[in-house]
């Protein structure tokens, strides 16, 4: 018996000498998966998925590990600098009377990565194949588009409505040019993966599996000394732990990541870690103006002073996305956008006294339960739908829900999976939803226009576009459609002031927090990132074509 | 020769059941929640083959009448056509499960071939010394180790060994960035090195029904008569426990592995979601969270199969060894 | 979750016969008999008073939390101290608080599906005992198929596809699919009971099998019935929770496995506040454990074999005694 028992703690010891020294043998290093050669980049971007190795830059799943990296555009827009332009593949470009046309001049020396020299007729080939196959039309250009031709090393477009002027963010820096040579052979340009990428970008895709991307240094790349950093590892994370991990202990260098307590996890490891969220969008407090209670603006301008906007920010974000405004501006990306005089006659953006003011003028008063009612017995209890998987919308919409509560307005948050609320906000059946705007361009109107414009809404029972709540009012289209036929920044600025008065006269929806672009970075192996006093670019790793002026700036040490 | 034809009969039902569950349950759901999923299909620009293969599976926008689509249902996943997996468009199913398998067979094979070993030890010898101090401890403390939640034991140790001390990596399966998959010795220690935290969880939390079964079977055996005669004869103690009463006393240990793995595997998927281990039950859990439909099926499947499988393998071993199952019932 | 322990005899290996010499005791004498065993089965006497105190927490919260579980009222990532015994976590709620308003959806869960599931299990456990022939086998065939597909994956997909459980999901969810370990434990002693004396003597006297099965039999098997309670309610905490943990409950409701749902999307043990993470399964384990202790204390006291010996003083020579 005793023999016995001496066995086990023999075996037992034994397994805890094996388990331990393989534990210790690696991570005697530092306790980091790699220590990074200088010129190798690891980015952190958790996707959820691993890879499926395809890289069609036209493909919407596989954009973010093509566009950029491999696959340029004709020119840099960047939204962190209000639109200001760096050319890439295109060298100048000028508008044609009446706002009708756009010519593009093209550059010349570029080779794409098998050597072949890229042309003009590259880039009218890449705007004809997306009107031959409009799956491929990820933005929408051929809305306006009426014609692309190339003559020489120029291309003009001409377009089939005046109003095309913001479109040039999506011509220009959001489509991706592909080589007319490979892409004409393909047969069905929507469903073929693309393995083997060929583009004119700084980054050749050398080796994929499921779980890690490798691309290296494009030695044929037109611009000369670029890119500076040898190599990229792009691991398929599944999860938002593993992926913070492998920041946290350095192992990655460029992180698009939502960290929770990222002082604690981040920051306060390594005096070369930092991060800088910028923000993007508005999260918005949706009301679906068909409610006949929600259609009183009294009662959307009283939710609206009802929050707390700070504590959202603080609680249900970690004080990582900034309290937004009801004018609707984001800011500071476009603080320069931002009227003065709507917002100072909007007065404090959290005011419960003047919120329950506002809901006694419309005629309502503290019934059963402390929820506002009126003289008809119509109650203001609503349900708000939001998306369950954002655990962090949940948080805020718990703060939003006790603020309201405060001042008598009741709502029962009902959590949905991605494709129910999806569902219920586009066919309009919902009281309340708490979304923001998918898509981002470089200046407020973009967002704004999403919002507000007719043209992209739709009756209860049908799929709107992106006017969610059901918005119309021909005054404001008339705006916005007037904004797109001009250049001027003047006049834009001073149609951007009547959008704002409309949002804090009309309260259509309701911003509580500002969106932002997630990015950590590791300023010890690498210099040239983009900083608050340097948005050259937006920084995170999965915005494109972004990520390839970032690539671009970064050096090792 | 009977026995064996009736487990695999048994088998077979069982297989039929869960077919037939996996086939009915996204149907009876109010709202056939695969429908949402179909457009996300269409977004893909599925082909139509994708689209047939939907329709089969989940019901949805189908003409045909339930018997039939339940007729192809069985043809499908019998010919192994599981479908296009959403998430990792356009994988099959298949191939997507393929990639964690071998994780999970590993971890979950090891770690339960050792719980079994330690567990009946120790279940033997705390048997054969009851009334002594070991026999005092061990069953209380193992009643209570084996109602602890899995993921807390994964909790603690990631939270002492993982991230205290830094002993071992506290997430994953391997390094991906460095290490290649291969058979190489640098890849088998970066696995071995991220495997030893999951195995030690599941050992801790399985390990305790082993012992506690294995005593109460072997209590029981050992009050029959013929271990009363080997003592009255004089035979050793340590002969007798291990030649006449653990020989014997084990065999319904058998039978209670085989019930016991469906634990083994929510054990599993729980430490495989804790310390993000890339094994089935960690992606059957993304798959969830992605509304990933054909794939959650195909993990279900598989899973199910696997026990079943598993317990038909011990069931006929059991019928090997016990003559007396044979004729039993 | 925990796996069945067994030391009452299962269908494919004879095992003790079952030891009742009470056996012709009504149904309060019976529970009589139970009490008196806890008492003095210092196991159950353990695992009764852990029950007792959560129950106690469950019914009346408000005494010992005094704070509000879902306000986000306080400073977040506050460390323990008299005011937060357990700190404050990542949103600034009370943890402690939390915890303790959390017991109710747990015992709900316990109780709900403890009763519902042995309820089912002993309806059908005894059914099949005493109808026999074709009932006896396809219920015997359902059991057995229900016990060996694996349960939390089966719930995992249930729950998947119902989007998001509601507590009353989850209940039905679980109540559903986990009766059948149990069911086959009240078979089998049923059908050892049933060619008992006492059983052929109300045969005999001419009273109806209903009678039969309510009066007689339901009472004999009192211990195993409020063992098979337990162990349904032990898996019951173990399999919400963990629904509930890898976010398929209700991410809004006050429970244990939500706070573990919320501390893991939190990183909580990454981030320095390694107690929201640990303290919620550690109540886990202890209810779980009293459970377990009531368990297995029933087990010893359905099958005296199993009760503790207590050591008789040896001469010195031999080593031990059966």
């Amino acid at each position: 018996m005793r023999r016995l028992t001496r066995y086990g703690v023999i075996i037992a010891a034994g397994l805890l000498a094996v388990g331990c020294s393989a534990g210790a043998s690696s991570s005697s290093g530092s306790g980091s998966a790699q220590t990074s050669t200088n010129s190798t980049l690891t980015i952190s971007n958790e996707n959820g998925a691993l890879w499926t190795c395809g890289f069609s830059p036209l493909n919407t799943s596989d954009t973010l590990l093509s566009v950029g990296f491999v696959y340029e555009p004709l020119v840099f827009v960047n939204p962190l600098q209000n639109g200001k332009t760096t050319p890439m593949l295109a060298t100048s470009w000028t508008w044609g009377p009446g706002n009708k046309s756009l010519t593009f001049t093209i550059r010349q020396g570029v080779k794409w990565s098998d050597g072949t020299p890229m042309t003009a007729a590259d880039v009218a080939f890449t705007f004809n194949l997306i009107k031959k196959y409009p799956a491929l039309d990820l933005t929408g250009v051929w809305s306006v588009l009426a014609s692309v031709t190339a003559t020489g090393n120029t291309v003009t477009m001409t377009f089939s409505t005046a109003g095309a002027v913001p479109y040039f963010y999506y011509i220009a820096d959001q489509t991706p040019i592909v080589p007319q040579h490979i892409w004409s052979t393909l047969g069905n340009p929507v469903t073929n993966p693309i393995a083997k990428p060929v583009g004119t970008g700084p980054y050749l895709m050398s080796k994929c599996s499921p779980q890690n991307i490798t691309y290296t240094a494009n030695p044929h790349y037109w611009q000369p000394g670029e890119p500076k950093v040898a190599k990229i590892q792009y691991p398929a994370y599944t999860s938002n732990n593993t992926a913070n991990d492998d920041l946290a202990n350095g192992s990655a260098q460029w992180g698009a990541q939502y960290i929770p307590s990222i002082q604690t996890f981040y920051t306060a490891r390594n005096p070369n870690f930092h991060y800088w969220f910028p923000p993007t969008v508005n999260v918005s407090l949706l009301p679906n103006l068909t409610n006949p209670l929600l259609s009183n603006v009294k009662v959307r301008e009283a939710m609206s002073y009802a929050i707390d906007r700070n504590q959202v920010s603080t609680i249900g974000e970690s004080g990582y996305e900034p309290p937004a405004n009801q004018a609707g501006i984001v800011t500071p990306t476009f603080s320069s956008s931002l009227d003065n005089a709507a917002l100072t006659s909007w007065g404090n953006s959290y005011d419960p006294a003047k919120a329950k003011a506002l809901l006694a003028s419309a005629g309502f008063h503290p019934g059963a339960g402390g929820i506002m009612t009126n003289a008809a017995g119509q109650k203001l209890s609503f349900t708000v739908i939001n998306i369950g998987d954002y655990s962090d919308w949940v948080a805020s919409m718990q703060v939003i829900q006790q603020d309201l509560k405060a001042v008598g307005i009741q709502i029962t948050p009902d959590d949905l999976s991605n494709t129910d609320f999806d569902a219920d906000l586009f066919f309009g059946k919902y009281q309340l939803a708490y979304y923001d705007q998918q898509t981002f361009g470089p200046s407020a109107y973009y967002e704004l226009n999403n919002w507000l414009n007719s043209a992209d809404t739709a009756p209860v029972g049908k799929t709107a576009a992106s006017n969610y709540e059901r918005y119309s009012n021909p005054a404001t289209d008339k705006l916005l459609n007037e904004y797109a036929t001009t250049t001027s920044t003047s006049m834009q600025q001073s149609i951007m002031n009547q959008i704002q008065q409309v949002m804090v006269t009309q309260v259509p929806f309701i911003p509580v927090t500002e969106a932002v672009d997630w990015y950590q970075y590791d300023t010890g192996p690498f210099t040239g990132w983009p900083t608050p006093g340097d948005p050259y670019a937006q920084p995170s790793a999965y915005a494109f074509p972004d990520n390839e002026q970032v690539l671009l700036h970064l050096a090792p040490k | 020769m009977r026995y064996a034809l009736r487990r695999l009969g048994f088998f077979v039902v069982t297989l039929w059941v869960a077919l037939t569950l996996n086939f009915l349950l996204p149907r009876l759901m109010p709202g056939n929640p695969a429908l949402a999923m179909l457009t996300k299909f269409r977004d893909l620009s599925a082909t139509p083959q994708t689209l047939h293969a939907l329709e089969i599976l989940f019901g949805v926008n189908s003409q045909q009448s339930l018997l039939s689509q339940y007729g192809s249902y069985l043809g499908h996943i019998l010919t192994g056509n599981l479908g296009i997996s959403l998430s990792e468009y356009p994988t099959p199913v298949t191939t997507v499960i393929g990639s964690a398998i071998w994780w999970t067979l590993g971890l979950v094979g090891v770690a339960t071939i050792l719980a079994f070993i330690l567990g009946t030890g120790l279940g033997i010898v705390s048997a054969w010394r009851r009334g002594s101090k070991l026999d005092s401890i061990v069953p209380p403390t193992f009643v209570i180790t084996s109602a602890i939640p899995y993921f807390w034991v994964a909790m603690v140790l990631v939270l002492i060994f993982g991230l205290t001390l830094h002993w071992f990596p506290s997430q994953g399966g391997y390094y991906v960035t460095t290490d290649t998959p291969g058979l190489n010795f640098t890849f088998f220690q970066d696995v071995i090195n991220h495997a030893f935290l999951p195995a030690v969880s599941l050992l801790i939390t399985t390990i305790g029904t082993w012992i506690l079964t294995m005593r109460n079977t072997m209590i029981t055996t050992l009050a029959e008569d013929y271990v009363r005669m080997a003592r009255a004869k004089g035979l050793p103690g340590r002969r007798i426990m291990f030649d006449y009463a653990a020989r014997n006393a084990i065999l319904p240990n058998l039978t209670g592995f085989a019930m016991s793995l469906g634990f083994v595997v929510s054990g599993a998927i729980l430490i495989e979601y804790v310390f993000n281990y890339p094994g089935v039950g960690y992606m059957l859990l993304q798959a969830v969270s992605g509304e990933d439909y054909p794939l959650m099926q195909g993990l279900f499947l598989l899973i199910t199969v696997a026990v079943l499988f598993a317990i038909l393998v011990a069931d006929l071993l059991t019928a090997l060894l016990d003559p007396r199952t044979r004729t039993a019932r | 979750m925990a796996m069945p322990v067994s030391g009452v005899p299962t269908e494919t290996v004879g095992g003790p016969r079952q030891w009742g010499g009470s056996a012709q005791l009504p149904a309060g004498r019976a529970f009589a008999r139970v009490g008196r065993a806890v008492r003095s089965n210092r196991k159950a006497t353990i695992g009764t008073i852990l029950l007792v105190i959560f129950i106690l927490i469950a019914l009346f919260p408000w005494v010992i939390a005094r704070d509000s579980p879902t306000q986000d009222a306080y400073t977040p990532q506050l460390g323990i101290s008299t005011a937060h015994l357990l700190g404050t976590n990542h949103y600034g709620q009370d943890l402690f608080s939390q915890l303790v308003w959390g017991t109710r959806n747990v015992l709900i869960i316990a109780f709900a599906v403890g009763l519902a599931a042995t309820g089912i299990a002993v309806l059908i456990g005894i059914a099949a005992a005493y109808l026999g022939g074709i009932w006896d086998n396809s219920l015997n065939v359902l059991t057995d198929v229900l016990l060996v597909i694996p349960l939390f994956p089966l719930l995992i997909i249930i729950a998947a596809y119902a989007r998001g459980g509601t507590t009353l999901v989850l209940i039905t969810a679980i109540t559903l699919t986990s009766w059948s370990y149990t069911a086959r434990q009240l078979r089998s002693q049923a059908l050892t009971l049933r060619d008992r004396d006492f059983l052929e003597a109300a045969r005999v006297r001419g009273e109806r099998k209903l009678y039969i099965i309510v009066v007689e039999v339901i009472p004999t098997m009192t211990s195993l019935i409020v063992a098979s309670f337990l162990t349904n309610a032990l898996y019951a905490v173990l399999f919400a929770s963990s629904l509930q943990f890898i976010g398929l409950g209700d991410p809004n409701t006050v429970s244990w496995g939500t706070t573990l749902y919320w501390a893991q999307n939190n990183a909580a043990l990454q981030t320095g506040e390694p107690l929201w993470a640990i303290a919620p399964g550690a109540c886990i384990a202890v209810l779980g454990a009293g459970f377990a202790l009531l368990n297995y204390a029933f087990d010893e006291i359905g099958n005296p074999a199993l009760r503790p010996v207590r050591k008789v003083r040896q001469m010195k020579g031999t080593e031990q005694r059966v």
